[in-house]
């Protein structure tokens, strides 16, 4: 087990928490800032709650608040994990003062936000903050909490009902937090990202309580359960706050990237080789929905149902995937990368050229016809029940069901034959081999897989979008992809959806920054790299190999925490890390 | 005739900038086997480094005296290729190294993506192509070819370009091979084990070898400037990709397979451009075609050893 290692006494570390969370209640209720935001008179163009507004809890002086209480009960009282449970809802106030203090500066009140008096809201949020964090850490560490999951089924499964029903709260609340991104609210940016520190504290709480371990080990268990109960969820949040037309669409492109995403995990996540042209495959798909949707300015004059359509795309792309992923029968490691970026730019400059007058040039091929069924129009508003759902809900019905199905194919191939193939193809490709595995006919079959689920992808993309154009299919685009899925995690499902939509929520939410949108991508790629190759969910058997807990859950000891280690598949490099330290 | 004629001179041209960069790719996979996809931005940043000396620096009067602003400007862009180098090795790649492999290869993309981006986002006007000065004298050389159709001509900047690439590959070459810090960076491409038992300190090599293979970008960077007269911030990767072609097709690790394979990539360029199918909107696409062949049917290049298979 791990040790706890402790360098504070204990009624220091009790007097640090305490003093922490008083701190971080005081500073709750008081002002924050002397001056007005947004050039005009307060209150009534003062929006966010800046100033001297005691009792009068909402926004994140609520949240605050509610951090701070918790950190407090949980300071006085003696639980399990304790510790670690500190520090997620130290570290959530430290995000929100941070926040909140950075914005004030960058509007012109100066650290403090002192003109003309004093507010040290933030700052006394702030320090309370990092006392909590400062006592988490001092007062040592525990290791991560086990629960037991033995329970009858019905507690299980009301359990999970719970907590599918808390993300779907939490996803509501999240997409919709701080509004509308944009020139009238100015606000979008540092609201969303409080809320994020506010949410993410939590989760860490939690997940230091050994919470969030034992649901997801529960609906390990309940498995089928599980499913059907976060497809309901999933189907259900047009009824919740997120249920506007503008919403609809944001999460349905998160949507398609994340069904793309996870395509992209098949070849760089299971198989471990890197795809570094992986947004052509998608390109594919939405050409070829495109020609065949009847559009004017596509190439053959028919028009297939859309279901014909994105079948024929998947298969079409597919094919190309077995063409991109020959190369891989000679060639390795970073030189197959090369290998299909070349491939990603060499249908990049053909789709610019309009090779065969297939994808129209720079023109592109706008006008697509909305994919419709029994005479309805997915670009229609629907009533359910006597709710009203927004036009462009059955856009979303419709991604929800196309990520649902690329889940399905990706878990299954994870755990079938093919599956560990790649696995072991991943782990060491010369050992595989001896092993009796076809290493050529295993990579071609990832490429075509991934490739197929990026076509069926690309297909739904089109018809969304009503627009193709080659410039949706530069090489950044690849780039942004695989920056999706190594910051979600590699191999892991859930890693591949929270990656994709955070790489295209941040954006949406942080419009006055959207123009640092790649530069923010390529440092994060750098950063990640460097200190979290495992990404933020990693998969539960690489998170054995790089943590050091055991796939169920259970901390492993110490000695047996082997260095982060990605694929290694280099044609001269040695043995992995571990054996080589 | 003429336009033959004149279509190679513009590859032996193109090949020369392609030439400048491809030694840095070469000598740094060469050194630790890391394709450093970023070394086509150093070059980019090298010509920006070169354009804000002129602007910034550079006295109003000794703008149109090319012998002292075509020096001036060069150092510019070397320094800020040098030091943008240099920060990229310390802080993205040298915390990765003796890692699995992938992983440099990420972050070099990464570190690639955030260069192109601060440069346009914080290089003032850089959103937009850039006019970059002449540097030189005007002019042109006309060569006359026999058959009439006219004359094929290179401009001044050009041939020097073309002079100053060779001489430079050339030096590169003398101080690998005999200088005491060449023979150390060649101990360490062998056996990097074995050449810190010999008293090499590897760090120091490695960022030896990013130092150089930076200026020498740097300089690209800037004359490309000077003979295109606009600069932009996809020129680096474009540029780049050429140069990663150029240099596995001479072999990746030599230094004299790099230049070889520079001017081939440019005659395909501008010749494939001219007299393939597609004109030269495909251009591009032949060096991919050329490059993704090259990397399956002999993946050791013209000049390279056959890659030893991984113990």
């Amino acid at each position: 087990m791990s040790r706890v290692t402790s360098w504070m006494r204990p009624v220091h570390a009790l007097a640090f928490r305490v003093v922490g969370a008083v701190l971080v209640l005081i500073g709750t209720l008081m002002a924050w800032a002397t001056f007005v935001y947004n050039n005009g008179a307060y209150p009534a163009k003062a929006t966010l709650q800046y100033f001297d507004a005691p009792f009068a809890l909402n926004s994140f002086r609520l949240h605050l608040a509610i951090l701070g209480i918790a950190a407090l009960a949980v300071a006085l009282a003696p639980v399990p994990g304790r510790n670690r449970i500190l520090r997620g809802l130290g570290w959530g106030v430290i995000a929100i003062a941070a926040v909140h203090m950075a914005f004030m500066t960058y509007e012109g009140g100066g650290l403090g936000a002192i003109a003309g008096g004093t507010a040290f809201g933030s700052w006394s949020t702030l320090v309370g903050g990092i006392l909590i964090v400062l006592a988490a850490h001092g007062g040592g560490l525990e290791g991560p909490v086990h629960l037991p999951t033995k329970m009858p089924f019905y507690v299980a499964w009301l359990v999970l009902l719970v907590s599918f029903a808390g993300l779907l709260m939490l996803v509501s609340r999240t997409l919709t937090a701080g509004g509308q991104g944009g020139v009238a609210n100015p606000y979008s940016g540092p609201l969303f990202l409080s809320f994020v520190g506010y949410a993410g504290g939590l989760l860490a709480a939690l997940h230091g309580a050994g919470l969030l371990p034992w649901i997801s080990r529960l609906s390990e268990g309940h498995r089928a359960f599980s499913i059907v109960v976060l497809l309901g969820c999933a189907l259900a949040l047009p009824f919740t706050d997120a249920g506007t037309e503008y919403w609809m669409t944001v999460a349905a492109n998160i949507g398609v990237y994340a069904a793309t995403a996870i395509g992209l995990n098949v070849v760089v996540g299971l198989t471990g080789l890197l795809d570094l042209g992986y947004v052509a495959f998608l390109g594919i798909g939405a050409f070829v929905a495109a020609n065949l949707s009847g559009a004017a300015a596509a190439r053959f004059d028919i028009e297939l149902p859309f279901i014909v359509a994105a079948l024929i795309a998947a298969v079409v792309a597919g094919i190309f995937g077995a063409i991109v992923g020959s190369p891989t029968l000679r060639v390795r490691g970073d030189y197959l990368a090369i290998v299909t970026l070349a491939f990603g730019e060499i249908f990049v400059r053909s789709a610019q050229n309009d090779i065969g007058g297939l994808t129209n040039g720079s023109n592109a091929i706008p006008g697509l016809p909305p994919i419709s069924l029994f005479g309805k129009g997915f670009n229609e508003s629907i009533t359910i029940g006597g709710a009203k759902l927004p036009s462009g809900v059955l856009y979303y019905f419709l991604i929800v069901l196309l990520v649902a199905v690329v889940m399905a194919v990706f878990a299954n191939l994870k755990n079938s034959r093919i599956g560990r193939a790649w696995v072991a193809i991943r782990e060491d490709e010369d050992v595989a081999r001896a092993m009796g595995i076809r290493t050529g006919q295993a990579k071609i079959l990832a490429f075509m897989v991934g490739a197929t689920l990026a076509g069926l992808a690309g297909a739904v993309f089109a018809h969304k979008l009503s627009t193709v154009s080659y410039e949706s299919f530069k090489f950044l685009e690849s780039v942004t992809l695989l920056a999706a899925v190594i910051l979600g995690g590699m191999a892991s499902i859930p890693g591949a959806v929270l990656g994709a939509s955070l790489l295209f929520v941040l954006p949406e939410k942080l419009r006055e920054f959207s123009e640092y949108r790649l530069l923010m991508f390529g440092l994060a790629l750098v950063l990640i790299m460097r200190f979290r190759p495992q990404g933020l969910v990693p998969d539960k058997h690489r998170r054995a190999e790089l943590v050091g807990e055991d796939p169920e859950g259970k901390p492993l000891d110490e000695s047996d925490v082997g260095q982060a280690h990605l694929p290694d598949v280099g044609p001269t490099t040695g043995p992995t890390t571990r054996e080589a330290t | 005739m003429t336009t033959l004629f004149q279509q190679i001179a513009n590859g032996i041209v193109l090949g020369a900038v392609i030439g400048l960069i491809a030694l840095g790719y070469t000598m740094v996979y060469g050194i630790i086997q890391l394709i450093n996809f970023a070394h086509g931005e150093v070059f980019m940043v090298g010509a920006y480094g070169g354009l804000a000396t002129y602007t910034y620096i550079l006295p109003e009067q000794f703008r149109d005296d090319w012998q002292i602003a075509l020096p001036a400007v060069l150092v510019g862009g070397i320094v800020i290729s040098v030091i943008t180098a240099v920060i990229m090795e310390r802080f993205a790649y040298r915390p990765l190294r003796g890692g699995p492999r992938l992983a440099p290869l990420i972050t070099a993309l990464g570190v690639s993506v955030a260069l192109q981006e601060a440069v346009r986002l914080f290089y003032p006007g850089a959103t937009a192509t850039l006019a970059f000065p002449p540097l030189f004298v005007d002019g042109d050389l006309r060569i006359p070819v026999p058959g009439g159709g006219g004359d094929v001509v290179i401009t001044w900047i050009k041939l020097l370009l073309v002079i100053v690439a060779v001489l430079l590959a050339v030096g590169l070459q003398m101080y690998v091979s005999r200088s005491r810090m060449g023979r150390a960076m060649r101990a360490t491409a062998q056996d990097a084990d074995t050449a810190k038992l010999m008293g090499v300190n590897p760090d120091r090599v490695i960022v030896l070898t990013f130092i150089l293979g930076a200026a020498l970008a740097g300089v690209g960077g800037v004359m490309y400037g000077a003979y295109q007269n606009t600069i932009n911030i996809d020129m680096g990767f474009q540029n780049g990709i050429f140069a990663f072609t150029a240099a596995v097709l001479g072999g990746i690790g030599s230094l004299r397979g790099a230049v070889i394979g520079a001017f081939c990539i440019g005659l395909i360029k501008t010749l494939g451009g001219q007299y393939l199918p597609g004109g030269n909107q495909y251009d591009y696409v032949w060096i991919f075609v050329v490059l993704i062949l090259v990397l399956v049917f002999r993946p050791e290049g013209l000049f390279g050893e056959p890659e030893k298979v991984r113990a």
